[in-house]
């Protein structure tokens, strides 16, 4: 009862106040003159309010109260944010002349976290990192801050949950160079990576270069297309094998070399494009195969310039989605809204396997595309399992996804590209090295997905990855040669999870020291998911004179953090990285530097202490919810290959929560994002012939 | 490099009309020095009668300068070198150096993105993770190239050393592409740069071979590929056909090549000789050495004519890049740019751009010593060296360091310092070079005007 008085009270005087100040005349003096006496006014209205409706004869205003309580609907977290806002932010950001143009009082009126996400996210940034309000205006309390900030943070976040579903419409995509390289060796069956001569790839959305917002095209693609499948078609018809991949079979006795080309374009098309081909589409490579024949007369020259062309088509470049049932006569025209629509299977089969194998569909998933099964639920949960388990050359061909994932989510990627360790504090880096470290979460995450163990194996376990160069830098025993094989660890022991890999606390070193700054960022960041603003740029100075050993650099941050605000993100950040000191920048471990005893201690903003690689372990296990949160995000933004939405980011928090029942096992997880709707469907635009895919085109 | 080898540079460079006496003495004598140091005097270039090309070149360092090491004190001709600049040295009469011009449209957003990506469009980039990114204009060197690069078998050539960065930045909501990028054919197209100086040689020396039958069958099947993508877009919404249309143009563009190829006549730039194939450089063993190999491709290709525009970035932005060869640095590049004024790191960070300094003087070095006609190669080009900040402790875009050899064939002077007023746009440098190399350009972003103290006079 009292609250809902509170509530009706909140939103009349809101209501009221939209009305005051929408006043024409109404001056911004006016208007807070009224906003003084209003707040004398209301709370002698809510007691009165609030005695009133303990009375039964109010039932009727009770229902007034919850109308207009819908009228404005808000929640305790948006109400505190207004008072916030009413107390530290409208002074300035008020109606048509708001400073920066930011009207935060409109944007509280209008209360539509829709609409204005981008700009909710944007006040939430900028309290958070205490750049608003600025610093000779009133400043609320650290802890109001803090708080204001992670309530409404949740609100904002809980309001795209339980909401219809609608992914955006999708961009077209071209093969990165990883699934481009893939897709040549199992279209052709060769060996070689011609793929080495193409513009890499930037990343966008979730910190994958498969994203398509960032797969862009330049000029120089079109030649670098052009001379890759060159060398790949010239490269697969002189090795054997591969020319068996390619061709089928060779040449039948009393075939006309033109019907053998037939043969080999109608088996080549469909699995080059990753769909059936009309018989428009094969005529016009056939033609090229003739042209090459008739000139020449040889078999060779024909095939070799139709599959070029097929090489460096757009339908072989590009993801070519298309919606299921598009040929449904008027289905589209009668829709009035865009909506999400199943996508054909087809495109399922592709999806699945460039998220699973970063490569093209195998003849079992294009067979099931084929039989039009690939929209039923059983069916893709028994192809995931599959796919997760099929081997290529002797290798399971998630590989392919694990190299790529892990590579990027945890930055490894990084190692020998921007991180390389200074010479002289790492002498002995060589390339067997840099190789064991790379590999080592490759086939860590590799062997997580296939012996479908727990995601939070992660964090702690017992065993690991290691190649010889590897081992020795961990001072394991053991017979190991130079491709990585698996390893028990000392039980009890400090190793094990990706937190003691060395490529990861490598990139989160500078090339001639550690520092616990970038490892506790890189922690919350990677890891838990938690982004840290940009420090301030009046920065006082860390004196690196003094930073020569580790505990002075200990006692430098301490210093550091005396500031307020410095210590609102460095007290999270530097304690998890003091935690990982007894690790060199290569990951090698140690207990003295520079002369000194290391201190691994740490202590958290809530009063959690901890020591040393182990104690974090347990850290992050207290928080194992966030970490596979946001471990499920950089599945599905990868899956999806486009940055997430508030409402997929929802998603992800109930995948990831169903998964937790289900022992936090990694194929569970992979089957449900597969199982996703935004996984499978895609967006039909409304009101025109323009489907945000392909219409089909028989 | 085999004789073979050898001997095939040797017939596309006499192509390249590159003296193939002072090629063959330098193969003698100097296998040991950086691998184009053969290739010394361009002396028959251009003798004829034809006009000199005009061309231009930008080298974007990343990570600012160490601000009180830079600019000269002395203004005008007779400008001091200071302590950043002295590797300058002889050269310093076709080098001009500019203070006080700012990238206004730069001076926001967090980091370093804006800064980069900003720096040849002077324009203020989007913040964005990938789905928006926008960089709302056009860079320079691509506007130019748009005038002058069909004059060219390649409009320009995109060069750097590190491949994109890996992985977006929440830390201050950009995707490391910005960083990796400073030329940009459109608001949404970042041009894709080459860090493989031997992948660029043969893409070079491809140029010029005599169109045989594989240049037919390259035609047909981009004509191919044309229909093809035709038959797509129709069957694609309009959101989605973006980046089919950029593949398009990027077909046609190589459509228009190989066809300038064959039809000779039609063709302004006309190889000679037939190359079987070219060898290249090796794989670079350092920094320094690849820095160098792919300036080398530059001149390379400044020299032979097979580009007349050229952009190279030292690094990505935020470039970590350990700089510990260098004697008395430790340490990577950005890490050392947020100095905090602490005299140790000043000191390397102004080895670094000391560093910086001395590789664009081999460029620049490079390209004068190669004659054409009675000027060098350098006197006609224009080439850019600066930074998108000024100094990487503040980030500030404000009083940038700015450097500009060569007169585009005597259409600026060049070495002076330009000490213009406070906050004068570097767009207005970036219009001047645009009508020193032929532009009729009005404006270019937020210039106002030219940078009249480098006009010849009358």
């Amino acid at each position: 009862m009292i609250r809902s008085a509170i509530l009706f009270l909140l939103s009349y005087r809101t209501v009221s106040m939209r009305e005051w100040n929408s006043k024409p005349d109404g001056s911004r003096f006016r208007s807070k003159s009224i906003r003084i006496a209003a707040s004398v006014f209301l709370p002698v209205m809510a007691i009165l309010f609030v005695l009133l409706c303990q009375q039964p004869s109010f039932s009727q205003s009770k229902l007034e109260a919850s109308n207009l309580k819908k009228k404005v609907e808000s929640t305790d977290e948006f109400d505190r944010f207004r008072d916030f806002s009413n107390k530290f932010c409208i002074d300035c950001h008020q109606g048509e002349d708001s400073e920066g143009e930011f009207d935060i009082e409109g944007l509280v009126q209008r209360n539509d976290y829709r609409k204005d996400y981008q700009i909710w996210k944007k006040v939430l940034q900028k309290i958070g990192d205490q750049s608003m309000p600025p610093s000779d205006y009133e400043q609320p309390l650290q802890t109001k801050r803090t708080e204001i900030t992670k309530s409404l943070e949740e609100d904002l976040e809980n309001f795209f949950c339980g909401k219809e579903f609608l992914p955006p419409p999708p961009m077209l995509r071209r093969l990165n160079r990883t699934e481009y390289a893939n897709t040549l060796r199992d279209l052709l069956g060769i060996s070689i990576d011609v793929s080495s001569g193409l513009p890499e790839d930037g990343a966008g959305g979730e910190g994958f270069d498969n994203a398509a917002e960032t797969l862009f095209i330049s000029p120089i693609h079109a030649e670098k297309y052009l001379s890759a499948a060159t060398k790949a078609i010239d490269h697969a018809l002189k090795d054997p094998r591969s020319r068996r991949v390619l061709l089928g079979r060779e040449l039948n006795q009393g075939e006309t070399p033109l019907d053998y080309g037939r043969f080999v374009l109608k088996r080549f098309l469909p699995k080059a494009f990753r769909r059936k081909v009309t018989e428009s589409e094969f005529e016009k490579y056939l033609k090229l195969f003739k042209i090459g024949l008739d000139r020449s007369g040889s078999f060779q020259e024909g095939i070799q310039l139709a599959l070029k062309g097929v090489l460096i088509s757009p339908k072989f470049l590009f993801h070519v989605e298309q919606a299921s049932g598009t040929g449904l006569p008027g289905d589209r025209k009668t829709k009035t809204m865009d909506s999400a629509i199943a996508l054909d299977d087809y495109s399922v089969a592709s999806r699945m396997s460039y998220f699973l194998w970063a490569s093209m569909p195998d003849e079992k998933l294009f067979q099931l595309a084929k039989e039009g099964k690939l929209r039923n639920t059983k069916v893709l949960t028994k192809q995931v399992q599959r796919m997760l388990k099929a081997k290529i050359q002797g290798r399971p061909k998630v590989r392919d996804f694990a190299d790529s994932f892990v590579s990027q989510w945890l930055e490894t990627r990084r190692l020998g590209r921007e991180f390389l360790p200074d010479k002289k504090v790492a002498p002995r880096f060589d390339s067997e090295l840099l190789g064991g470290m790379k590999y080592e979460p490759v086939f860590y995450f590799e062997d997580l997905i296939t012996s479908d163990r727990s995601i939070l194996q992660l964090i702690q376990s017992d065993y690991t990855f290691v190649n010889r160069r590897l081992a020795r830098h961990y001072r394991i025993k053991g017979e190991f040669r130079e491709q990585p094989k698996r390893t028990d660890l000392k039980k009890g022991g400090h190793r094990g999870g990706i937190l003691s890999m060395a490529a990861v606390l490598a990139v989160s070193s500078y090339p001639h020291r550690t520092s616990p700054v970038l490892r506790g960022k890189y922690v919350l960041e990677t890891v838990l998911g938690q982004t840290t603003p940009p420090p301030p740029s009046d920065v006082p100075p860390l004196n690196e004179e003094k930073v020569r050993s580790p505990s002075s650099l200990r006692e430098q941050l301490e210093l550091h953090r005396k500031d307020p605000s410095c210590a609102s993100c460095h007290d999270a950040m530097d304690p998890i990285g003091f935690g990982l000191e007894n690790y060199d920048i290569l990951g090698r471990y140690r207990t003295r530097s520079g002369g000194k005893k290391i201190d691994n201690q740490g202590l958290l903003p809530d009063g959690t202490k901890f020591s040393g690689p182990v104690g974090l372990q347990k850290v992050i296990l207290v928080r194992k919810e966030q970490f596979h949160r946001n471990l499920t995000e950089k599945l599905l933004g990868f899956a999806l290959s486009r940055g997430l939405l508030p409402e997929d980011r929802c998603l992800a928090k109930e995948i990831a929560s169903q998964n937790a029942k289900n022992n936090y096992r990694i194929q569970d997880l992979l089957t449900r994002i597969v199982l996703s709707r935004p996984f499978r469907e895609t967006v039909m635009k409304s009101g025109s012939n323009d489907s945000g895919t392909n219409k089909v085109e028989e | 490099m085999s004789l073979k080898k050898m001997n095939d540079l040797v017939q596309s460079c006499r192509r390249l009309q590159i003296g193939r006496r002072t090629l063959l003495k330098g193969v003698g004598v100097s296998l040991a020095l950086p691998w184009m140091e053969a290739m010394g005097n361009a002396s028959e270039f251009n003798s004829g009668t034809n006009p000199s090309p005009r061309r231009f070149a930008a080298l974007f360092m990343p990570n600012g300068v160490r601000a009180d090491k830079w600019s000269p004190k002395k203004i005008g001709k007779n400008y001091d070198l200071s302590e950043t600049l002295k590797p300058i040295g002889d050269l310093k009469t076709k080098v001009s150096v500019f203070s006080n011009f700012w990238n206004k449209a730069s001076d926001y957003g967090d980091g370093h993105y804006v800064k980069t990506s900003g720096f040849l469009t002077c324009t203020t980039i989007k913040k964005s993770l990938g789905i928006d990114l926008n960089c709302n204009g056009v860079s320079i060197d691509q506007v130019i190239a748009r005038k002058i690069g069909s004059q060219t078998p390649i409009p320009s050539l995109e060069l750097g050393i590190d491949p994109v960065t890996v992985g977006v930045d929440r830390n201050v909501g950009y995707t490391r592409v910005y960083g990796s990028h400073i030329s940009w054919s459109g608001p949404t197209s970042p041009v894709a740069k080459e860090i493989n100086p031997n992948l660029v040689y043969q893409r070079l020396f491809r140029c010029c071979s005599k169109p045989g039958k594989e240049n037919q069958d390259d035609l047909l099947l981009l004509d191919q590929v044309l229909d093809d993508s035709k038959s797509l877009k129709n069957r694609l919404g309009i959101g989605d056909r973006r980046r089919l249309d950029e593949y398009m143009q990027s077909v046609r563009s190589l459509e228009i090549r190989l066809k300038s190829l064959r039809d000779r006549k039609s063709n302004p730039w006309k190889p000679l000789k037939d190359i079987k194939k070219g060898g290249g450089p090796a794989d670079p063993s350092d920094h320094q050495s690849h820095v160098r190999l792919m300036l080398d491709m530059i001149a390379l290709a400044f020299a032979s004519d097979v580009s007349r525009v050229s952009t190279f970035m030292f690094g990505n932005s935020v470039s970590g890049k350990n700089f510990s060869f260098l004697d008395g640095v430790t340490g990577g590049h950005h890490e050392i740019s947020h100095h905090q004024n602490e005299k140790r790191k000043l000191q390397q960070y102004q080895k670094i751009a000391t560093w910086h300094v001395e590789q664009y003087r081999y460029l620049i070095s490079k390209l004068d010593s190669m004659q054409e006609g009675d000027r060098t190669v350098l006197d006609n080009s224009l080439i850019l060296f600066g930074s998108g900040l000024r100094d990487g402790n503040g980030h500030s875009p404000r009083n940038l360091p700015i450097l500009m050899a060569g007169s585009a064939g005597g259409r600026v002077k060049t070495g002076f310092h330009v000490k213009a007023k406070p906050n004068t746009p570097l767009s207005n440098i970036y219009l001047t070079i645009a009508s020193a190399v032929g532009l009729k350009q009005k404006s270019f972003a937020d210039s106002r005007s030219v940078v009249k103290e480098i006009l010849p006079v009358g």
